[in-house]
């Protein structure tokens, strides 16, 4: 009896779960995403401007620095920028008025 | 068609024998001399005839390195090593390094048109 089951068991397994197993990590392998060689070019290019961009927004920061040395806290006051100085305008107004 | 970077290859200038444990560093990025203390030590815990077959293979299957990837500075060699290993990931790197270039453009615009701003207010007084 035993002698007829074990090879039922065994040889389905071998013969068919086994390729099976691997086929399905194959194929799983093959439709991966993998880098073609128009993808890495794009990467290299992109990469590169990256580091060129950086290169010159440092430069124009250097220059910026000696223009001026303080100019981000101006650039980052919404003082300078959103709200407007209006004492001056109220003054001049009231001396309108007057 | 230009050479891949996304490719194994034997890496002949830093051999010891046939090039591959240099190959394996300079593919991953890990230290060449970890590589072979690793496989000298797998070789010796078990792996005798497999490493060494596998050494071979690799030997015998994988392309030498071409010489115009030869010249690529230690930066580039690390940025490639990163895309081996993630692509994803370098693809986030240089889009946060873009992103980083825009904020700080967007610096020097607002300094650049504030102070415009600014020069035009005192011209204003000076009238």
């Amino acid at each position: 009896m035993e002698d007829i089951i074990i090879p039922i068991i065994v040889v389905p397994i071998l013969f068919i779960g086994l390729p099976w197993l691997v086929f399905h990590y194959i194929t799983r392998w093959k439709t991966a995403a993998t880098l073609t060689g128009e993808d890495e070019k794009l990467m290299e290019e992109l990469y590169d401007l990256a580091r060129r961009l950086d290169d010159r927004m440092c430069s124009i920061e250097r220059i910026m620095t000696a223009e001026n040395p303080n100019w981000r806290a101006i650039a980052c006051d919404p003082a300078a920028t959103g709200i407007e100085d209006r004492t001056v305008a109220t003054t001049a107004a009231r001396r309108i008025g007057q | 068609m230009s050479a891949r970077h996304t490719r194994f290859y034997l890496d002949k200038e830093n051999k010891k024998w046939k090039g591959v444990c240099a190959g394996i560093a300079d593919y991953t990025g890990v230290d060449v001399t970890i590589i072979r203390i690793g496989l000298v030590i797998l070789t010796f815990v078990g792996g005798f005839p497999w490493t060494i077959i596998a050494y071979w293979v690799a030997a015998w299957l994988a392309p030498v390195k071409p010489r115009e990837l030869a010249s690529e500075t230690p930066e580039q060699a690390k940025f490639w090593q990163g895309v081996r290993a993630s692509p994803a990931r370098t693809v986030r790197d240089v889009r946060s390094r873009f992103r980083e270039i825009d904020r700080r453009l967007a610096e020097v615009e607002t300094y650049v048109t504030s102070s415009n701003s600014r020069l035009a207010r005192e011209i204003e007084q000076l009238r």
